[in-house]
């Protein structure tokens, strides 16, 4: 079998069981690094992959190399995790992120408060701020994975970063703020 | 928190082994997929065994249904190729994979999606395409549309089918399994007509929305940020209170070709983007020359009767300048070029390079041409050369390549000093800057940008605006720089607007024969009662500058026309918009000049010169004016009117756009440019753009 990601996938769409297989241990990885972003616990990001893996099954037929796979990728992750987030019913404060281990739970505890807040600022904001700072995509390409304009994925970035930086980080002492 | 700070976090994370994924969630997964995708294939092998077969005789006629047939859907749209999977409702209801529960939903995801593909399908005759979609990215039929993506599988048959089984399926969404839903089956196969499919109405529907959305821009491209001056449209005055009008005339044509451009985007341009008097300048009259050369130009005052409003009279003051014969004057153009990131687009950067490339044409060898652009800084890219060195020029300008931050000012400052160093005395020494008007580094306040414009001005360098693009237009801040840098300011919308101003025109916006040139009307209360002025809202003068020669305003090129167009109400007609007043008192009949409606005064300066020289000419109550200038006359009298409607009818009552169509039709003259034809069409795109 090639290696060519372009030949896998043809082959997967035409319905070569091996070659199917192939593409999903390539991509898996990705798949669920960026499943986890959107999801609060290890589980979920692991279900929210899987449907996206079965997804990719039943629609891989339909990508029309009009984008990068990636792209196309991202954007089915997306659709899998905003499907999941709608299933269930909202998180509570509670359910707060768990860390799997005891070393990491600072930033994840931290990361997953500052994306939940620009969760709120609206749809598409965390999509935006993933994509864009974690995935280091440009804002043309995070623009055709979220399938709005550039310019609204500059303004919900230029949003993202105003309205952070009014947020007093936290730690900080509330009262020296207000003097 | 900063953009590093969250990146650094994204990478911490990322480090730590929760980031990593589990090698039986892996697995897990893989064997899911797998399962789907032979589900898949099997669906495909059944389809095919259908096919062949041709069992349902229901079946078998849809299947031999060409989908042209159908009128509305497939054949008439280009979609995508159908993969080969199922395409049996009927496989998908008998089959027991459990798999299959993703049809169910997506036939109730598939009926909602119905209703958004009905929504996409009017919004084009609604107007707006673009907005309307940008909203519908938001809403929940969107979402219904990204939803039912894991339904792609699912086939329905026809459009109409879905809208007659909408009810159930609603119903079945919440349902576990197949019974109710297998109703909507024996009609899909009654139905024999065949049609947009669900899968191909999903298609068709996201191709809709992300028409303009998704396709990734390869240009930089911005909406919604032009930039335009809010002004309030002059008010009609009462002659016994406020006889004297002034105002400085304008040369500029921005605002047509801004216009124009809205207009051809199907979209009505925002009202304060529409500039009555440029509007009305834009186009070339065929004015009587000026007699001789002492008077640079010539002034011709028409009164007709005013087409929208009844009773009303149009005073029209033309101006026409002279043309230059023998040699032009020596020029020192020195190019200032914005290649900042807003620039890259094809209505930019590259409409830049071919507008320079034309103006070329028209320069003589020993002329000079100099280049500078700036973007995050500001550089000279062509030292001062001669345009003989023509191949020079044009490498200079072939290596322009637009991008990052807008040091406009800072680009300014360079091209004054580069015009200076090569000042040619009784010659022409221009700055042309050409931008989407975009300055956002350096000094960016336009008072002082405008300030600094100001003091060059007295250097003798002169500058003209050259505007480029829409989307993050700032045509405020271009206005402010021309008007006060002595010069004009064209929009330039495509490379034909470019042959116009910068090879047509080329004249008229190098070499000015005429400067601060000033208009003033007295209207003669015994013969008026009422007037106003129809645009020129930002050339407005106190009556008192109009003697004061320190006062700046507007220049005339050579062979530029100038049109001011009044409108009045002669006294005793009721055709005014302000009641007759009960105590004031009326103006004396009987007093001398019963025959003149009013005095016009024109103050210019040579170039060169500082004192101001002045024009006067009576307006007559009789009107012998020849055919050939009354067809001028009307002619700007459409585009007037037109201008109005654009600005929303205030005072043009019942008249409407195929009012402007009608005079305008027929007073198109020669027309040698076929400017005139062009704003026939665009009075009919405005008509269809207003219905909507």
């Amino acid at each position: 079998m090639t290696t060519d990601p372009e030949d896998i996938i043809r082959r997967a769409q035409a319905g070569d069981r091996d070659a199917f297989s192939r593409l999903v241990d390539d991509h898996y990885a990705t798949m669920y690094r960026f499943a986890r972003r959107f999801c609060s616990s290890r589980e979920d990001a692991e279900d929210v992959t899987q449907q996206a893996c079965i997804k990719l099954a039943r629609s891989i037929g339909q990508f029309r190399f009009e984008s990068a796979f990636s792209t196309w990728l991202y954007r089915l992750v997306i659709n899998c995790a905003r499907d999941w987030q709608r299933a269930r019913p909202p998180v509570r404060e509670s359910e707060a992120p768990e860390p799997a281990a005891a070393d990491s739970a600072e930033p994840a505890v931290m990361l997953a408060q500052v994306l939940a807040q620009v969760a709120a600022m609206g749809e598409g904001y965390r999509e935006t701020v993933v994509l864009v700072l974690a995935e280091g995509l440009t804002h043309a390409e995070a623009a055709d994975v979220l399938q709005v304009k550039e310019s609204t994925v500059s303004w919900r970035l230029h949003e993202i970063r105003k309205r952070l930086a009014q947020q007093v980080p936290p730690g900080v002492d509330v009262c020296k703020t207000t003097n | 928190m900063q953009d590093d700070e969250l990146k650094h976090l994204f990478a911490r994370v990322d480090a730590t082994p929760d980031a990593t994924p589990d090698e039986d969630a892996r697995r897990r997964a893989r064997e899911a997929a797998l399962q789907a995708f032979d589900a898949v294939q099997l669906e495909n092998a059944a389809e095919n065994t259908v096919q062949n077969a041709a069992v349902g005789t229901g079946e078998q006629e849809r299947k031999k249904t060409a989908p042209g047939d159908q009128g509305f859907a497939a054949g008439a749209r280009p979609t995508p190729d159908k993969p080969s999977i199922g395409r049996s409702i009927m496989n998908v209801l008998s089959a027991h994979n459990p798999a299959q529960r993703w049809f169910i939903s997506g036939l109730a995801s598939a009926a909602v999606l119905v209703l958004g593909v009905f929504i996409v399908l009017q919004v084009p005759q609604r107007g707006g395409l673009e907005g309307s979609l940008g909203g519908l990215a938001d809403s929940d039929a969107y979402d219904e549309i990204l939803r039912s993506e894991r339904s792609l599988e699912l086939r329905q048959d026809s459009l109409e089918e879905v809208i007659v089984t909408a009810p159930s399926a609603f119903a079945a969404e919440d349902m576990e399994m197949s019974a109710e839903v297998a109703a909507p089956a024996p009609q899909a196969s009654r139905m024999s007509q065949p049609a947009l499919t669900i899968e191909e109405a999903v298609i068709t529907a996201r191709r809709k929305v992300s028409a303009d959305d998704a396709s990734p821009p390869p240009y930089y491209q911005d909406t919604g940020r032009d930039k335009f001056e809010a002004t309030e449209t002059n008010p009609v005055k009462r002659v016994g209170e406020e006889p004297v009008s002034t105002f400085s005339i304008d040369v500029d044509t921005a605002a047509y070709s801004f216009v124009r451009r809205q207009l051809n985007h199907g979209v009505l341009p925002q009202k304060d983007a529409v500039r009555l008097e440029e509007m009305v300048n834009y186009f070339p009259y065929d004015y009587p020359l000026p007699e001789d050369r002492s008077r640079p130009f010539s002034t011709n005052v028409t009164v007709t009767d005013s087409p929208w409003k009844p009773g009303n009279k149009l005073v029209h003051i033309g101006i026409q300048g002279y043309e230059l014969d023998g040699a032009q004057p020596r020029a020192n153009l020195v190019f200032l070029l914005d290649v900042s990131g807003s620039m890259n687009s094809p209505d930019k950067l590259p409409l830049v390079k071919q507008s320079m490339h034309l103006l070329l044409s028209r320069l003589q060898p020993t002329d000079t041409v100099s280049m500078v652009v700036y973007a995050g800084a500001a550089g000279t890219v062509l030292e001062p050369t001669p345009a003989s060195e023509k191949q020079k020029i044009l490498d200079a300008l072939g290596r322009l390549q637009a991008g990052g931050s807008t040091a406009g000012a800072q680009g300014i400052q360079r091209a004054y000093e580069l015009a200076e160093a090569n000042f040619i005395e009784d010659g022409v020494n221009r700055v042309i800057l050409a931008t989407d008007g975009d300055f956002n580094v350096g000094i960016t306040d336009r008072e002082a940008l405008q300030d600094f414009v100001e003091r060059k001005r007295e250097s003798g360098v002169f500058l003209s605006v050259l505007g480029f693009g829409q989307g993050n237009y700032n045509d405020a801040l271009m206005q402010v720089l021309a008007q006060n840098g002595n010069g004009v300011a064209a929009y330039i919308d495509t490379l034909g607007e470019a042959q116009k101003v910068l090879v047509d025109e080329a004249t008229s916006s190098l070499f000015p024969i005429a400067r601060d040139v000033k208009i003033q009307v007295e209207f003669n209360p015994a013969t008026v009662s009422e007037y106003r002025l129809l645009g020129y809202e930002t050339r407005l003068l106190a009556e008192e500058d109009f003697n004061n020669d320190a006062v700046d305003a507007g220049d005339i090129g050579a062979g530029h026309s100038v049109t001011a167009i009044y409108e009045m109400t002669p006294a005793g007609s009721d055709s005014g918009v302000f009641s007759a007043s009960r105590y004031r008192e009326q103006a004396e009949a009987g007093d001398a000049r019963g025959d003149e409606y009013g005095f016009l005064r024109l103050r210019y300066k040579l170039p060169g010169e500082d004192k101001s020289r002045l024009i006067e000419q009576p307006i007559p109550l009789r009107d012998d004016s020849t055919p050939a200038l009354r067809r001028e006359v009307d002619f700007a009298t459409a585009v007037a009117g037109f201008a109005q409607l654009l600005e929303g009818g205030k005072y043009t009552g019942e008249w409407g756009y195929q009012d402007v169509l009608r005079l305008a039709q027929a007073s198109r003259g020669d027309d040698p440019y076929g400017y005139r034809a062009e704003f026939v069409q665009l009075v009919r795109k405005a008509e269809v753009a207003d219905a909507m």
